[in-house]
């Protein structure tokens, strides 16, 4: 007998929307993730990406635990000398709240070229609307 | 006796091990030192990973089976946990078969385990 492998073909790629308000972070990243892996299938194959399509709606509303509001910081680096850059999530929640849930899910997909497929598959929206009514998401329940 | 030259057994050994190396990248596939030795490199990772393959298909089988028997309520841990209490002795290679191609045959595992719990 031999282990069943998907084919590219035969991948049937759901959209799922989530509703992100007063949900935790991590917690809800890990769920998003799962979705994107497509983890939640028996099919699920490591060498093709055989996630579903996840949108997330009402990104400026989730919650976080403890005092990492003002205390979990954000970094990146502009290449220049001293271009290191520092953002708390606070001021990151007020300038884009979508990038505080892509980044935490992009950290939970694995770090390859079909994480970096995956990745795409996920939009983030911080309002309660999304222009992805046409692919008709089922609301997923987390 | 005739007397014999090294080179043309060397050449034919070269060419040999260089016939192996096609598509492999830069001198790797050119030159005979870089060739031999990605060759020796090639053949103890086959080995290793061989056994390697097992381990691999073995975890990919439990990834199947647990979002299978999450998608009637049972975690892995529980579903196998239950299974074992029912006695059942179906392999994992068998169940993630049965996940896939026959979902109707895994839910009534899934419900054998789930009344080895209450029982």
């Amino acid at each position: 007998m031999k282990t069943y492998a998907v084919k590219a073909s035969e991948i049937e790629r759901q959209w799922w929307v989530v509703d992100a308000a007063d949900l935790t972070l991590g917690r809800l990243a890990t769920r998003i993730a799962t979705l994107l892996e497509g983890k939640h299938k028996p099919t699920y194959s490591p060498h093709i990406d055989t996630g579903d399509h996840v949108v997330v709606i009402n990104a400026a509303r989730i919650r976080v635990t403890g005092n990492k509001l003002v205390q979990k910081r954000y970094y990146r680096h502009s290449g220049y000398p001293g271009g290191l850059k520092e953002e708390s999530l606070q001021a990151l929640m007020a300038r884009k709240p979508e990038l505080v849930i892509e980044r935490a899910v992009k950290g939970m997909l694995p770090q390859n070229r079909i994480g970096r497929a995956m990745i795409k598959k996920l939009k983030v929206y911080g309002g309660p609307d999304h222009p992805h009514q046409a692919q008709q998401p089922v609301a997923a329940e987390l | 006796m005739a007397r014999v030259k090294r080179g043309v057994a060397a050449h034919r050994r070269h060419k040999r091990l260089l016939a192996q190396a096609a598509g492999r990248r830069g001198t790797r596939s050119k030159l005979v030192r870089p060739a031999r030795e990605a060759l020796f490199h090639a053949l103890v990772y086959a080995y290793r990973d061989r056994k390697g393959r097992k381990r691999d298909m073995r975890r990919l089988w439990i990834e199947r089976i647990n979002a299978a028997s999450r998608q009637h309520g049972l975690s892995y841990s529980r579903f196998i946990a239950g299974l074992k209490a029912a006695g059942v002795e179906v392999d994992r290679k068998v169940l993630a078969d049965l996940a896939v191609r026959e979902p109707a045959a895994f839910a009534s595992m899934v419900q054998t385990a789930k009344t080895s719990f209450t029982s």
